[in-house]
């Protein structure tokens, strides 16, 4: 066991860290609607550009090759550095599409889509979840029909995150009519902009309307797009879902100790309705030492799985534990800024750069819902990581 | 940067399981009449196999090992439910520095340390009857008590691991000690890994039990009920256990935020100790709550060591201003 650094990761975290004090946007990133998709595209060129894009994607691709800690590494310099981070539009292109492919991908799919994403030229999009098959992914609906050299896909998703705004779409389909479950599903590469798409935006409780359900009507794909096999593309999904559960939320993960951090400096300088600063408060003290305590874990954890995952050469299951933690840390901090704020908590119109706390509070619960809500990734753990007996 | 055992740390996991399951398994505590503390043969056969001096440094006759091994010892001694006094023993060496005969004595087993509380006038002796030293420590300091012929109160332990007593603190006069936090940050880290080895070992007895145990016809492991609990067991003894990794390595390296990691881990596993018992009697049902099972004996070790080398209160109110490093 051991915490040092090589030469090589503390050159990296300096070089890292000198280029994103000189780089990061002054301006702030729009909240949303086409304006935020432009601002992450050229965030992302610009990082391709100065040679920051996949640090640990292979170079062939357009990555910088690097190991799995010095990503871990990049993360947290951008979160210090309060740089925009991956969990926006562009996140479905760089942590699951990007990574399938590495993992699952043709080679000429690899070659012509992953400098796309690192050059922040596609967004992605992902289409698993349907009106009728959310946590229960494998009873998914959606059909494709092989025509020559083509699927045609017809159905719906939903929940599908900035669908508006992607060029490409991660597409689970089901291409065997007659089969059931986890067989017969097909991994597809969907370009957006094909006819018989149609995106239907979903307002959100956040008063805004990030996820919007799909409708395809005899959408041609061609089989090219296929990854993986035709019919095997439940094997294709999980190793999506691996790297969403593994690492996807990484930069969620580092960025919640600094954001614990700038909690305890709100609570330092606002004051409780009966006149004392927040932080005097013992109960508001303890919840946020408490807090900061869980966040040192989640980097431990991360640390320790990284440790784990090299050793082992896949992610493994105890991505769903690190899920639990992050999303229950941040909505409990979530709490805690609720209870220090008071009733300037209870003023929002949907501007999330004019009330970050409580856009923060709503977004909660997109985080223990998407990417598998939390009742599924405890029944994940109880299944492969308790090995308990099975409960569906 | 590597935070799990590597193959020379799991080769001490292994031979201190091994070790513990024989000389002290979980069910002396259900003899009769049970067996606390660690009885002088008990304390010379640990010796024997140089446990006390593990994370000792060479001079005083230890290994030279660092905080590392002493969490992966402790946390097999944790799983065992082992007595307090073992880590008061291991502790008493480290603050018997500056005194080479009794360092020897201690080492030897010889001479049995047990763990010192303060309580206004009084101390509260936790170990062994037999213990004629008491360590004493602090956050600043340790110090070694000759308590040997002390008038003593015995008190009734709702922990059968470990004997209680009191006496006056003014007739304990001291033997040696040491100045700094190292004691302490070593009473933190045997603490915490003994309360995450606990922590463990609720989750696995509650694993094992929802495999075979049928309510209505189904194994209750197949019931979300105790599903969803056990996996927040899991999640609590994981992030306990990661962070004692990170906050022993950081103590090893000598990290200026190794303190703070430090207090880190010892909170986090006094909640997966405390709350991972209690889980494992629950969902135990009523066998959860006889004597013969051990789930009570693991609720009742974790209440004792929680309070010890950091409680909640003084670990929070330090954790929140402190300050970390890369």
């Amino acid at each position: 066991m051991d915490l040092t650094y090589s030469d090589e990761d503390r050159a990296f975290r300096a070089r890292a860290r000198a280029w994103l004090r000189d780089n990061v946007p002054a301006e702030r990133r729009p909240v949303s609607g086409p304006a935020a998709a432009v601002f992450d595209r050229a965030w992302q060129r610009k990082l391709f550009e100065h040679g920051w894009a996949g640090v640990a994607w292979p170079k062939d691709y357009g990555g910088l090759g690097l190991s799995s800690l010095q990503q871990i590494i990049w993360f947290e310099e951008l979160a210090r550095a309060k740089a925009p981070h991956h969990n926006n539009t562009s996140y479905v292109a760089l942590m699951h599409a990007g990574p399938t492919l590495i993992a699952r991908g043709t080679e000429a799919q690899k070659a012509y889509y992953l400098p796309r994403i690192l050059s922040g030229e596609d967004l992605w999009c992902q289409g698993f979840s349907e009106p009728n098959a959310g946590s229960d992914l494998a009873s998914l609906k959606t059909r494709g029909v092989i025509d020559g050299d083509h699927i045609v896909v017809t159905g719906s998703k939903t929940w599908t995150t900035d669908a508006q705004y992607a060029d490409v779409q991660e597409l689970l389909i089901r291409t065997d009519p007659a089969s059931e479950r986890h067989k017969g599903l097909t991994w597809l590469i969907c370009d957006m902009r094909t006819p018989g798409i149609d995106i239907r935006p979903i307002r959100t409780m956040l008063q805004d309307d990030h996820v919007n359900t799909v409708f395809y009507d005899e959408v041609r794909i061609p089989l090219a797009n296929v990854v993986g096999e035709v019919g095997r593309g439940w094997s294709t999904a999980l190793t999506t879902l691996s790297f969403e559960r593994g690492l996807g939320f990484i930069g969620d993960q580092l960025d919640l100790y600094e954001k614990v951090g700038r909690v305890i400096e709100l609570a330092q300088r606002v004051k409780l309705e009966d006149g004392r600063l927040a932080i005097e408060d013992d109960a508001i003290a303890q919840r946020l030492a408490s807090l900061k305590a869980d966040t040192m874990a989640i980097r431990a954890m991360t640390l320790a799985h990284i440790t784990e995952s090299d050793r082992s050469g896949e992610p493994g299951p105890k991505g769903s534990l690190m899920k639990l933690l992050v999303t229950a840390t941040h909505k409990a901090l979530s709490e805690v800024v609720a209870d220090i704020l008071g009733w300037d908590f209870l003023e929002f119109d949907g501007d999330r750069a004019a009330y970050p706390w409580t856009f923060d509070y709503l977004w909660s619960w997109v985080f223990t819902i998407a990417g598998g809500t939390s009742e599924i990734q405890r029944e994940i753990t109880a299944d492969r990581l308790l090995e308990l007996p099975r409960a569906r | 940067m590597f935070l799990a055992a590597d193959e020379d740390e799991a080769e001490i996991v292994a031979s201190a399981a091994d070790f513990l399951a024989d000389a002290m398994p979980i069910q002396r505590l259900h003899a009769e009449p049970p067996r606390p503390d660690m009885d002088p043969d008990l304390r010379q056969k640990v010796a024997e196999l140089g446990w006390f001096g593990l994370s000792a440094p060479e001079t005083l006759g230890g290994s030279g090992l660092s905080a590392v091994e002493h969490v992966l010892f402790f946390r097999e001694v944790g799983r065992n439910c082992g007595p307090v006094d073992m880590l008061a023993q291991s502790l008493g060496l480290l603050t018997a520095a500056d005194d080479a005969k009794l360092a020897a004595r201690i080492l030897s087993g010889e001479t049995g340390v047990a763990l010192a509380v303060e309580q206004g006038e009084r101390l509260r002796i936790l170990g062994d009857p037999s213990a004629s030293v008491a360590l004493a420590a602090r956050p600043d300091g340790a110090q070694l008590l000759d308590i040997s012929g002390l008038a003593a109160e015995t008190r009734p332990p709702l922990d059968p691991t470990t004997s209680m007593r009191l006496v006056e603190t003014a007739r304990a006069t001291r033997l040696a000690g040491v100045s700094g936090g190292d004691v302490w940050r070593m009473g933190q880290l045997g603490t915490a890994a003994m309360l995450v080895g606990l922590a463990e070992t609720a989750l696995d007895l509650i694993v094992e039990y929802a495999k075979i145990r049928e309510t209505f016809g189904r194994k209750i492991g197949s019931y979300q009920a105790v599903r969803h609990p056990a996996a927040d067991m899991a999640l609590r003894a994981e992030a306990a256990r990661s962070q004692l990794w990170y906050a022993a390595a950081a103590t090893k390296e000598g990290k200026a935020d190794a303190q703070a990691h430090t207090d880190a881990a010892k909170h986090l596993a006094n909640i997966a100790g405390v709350t991972n018992a209690d889980w494992n009697i629950q969902l135990h049902g009523g066998i959860g709550i006889t004597e013969e099972h051990d789930a009570h004996l693991l609720l009742k070790h974790a209440l004792l060591l929680v309070k010890l080398f950091g409680s909640k209160r003084p670990l929070l109110a330090s954790l929140l201003h402190a300050r970390l490093e890369d």
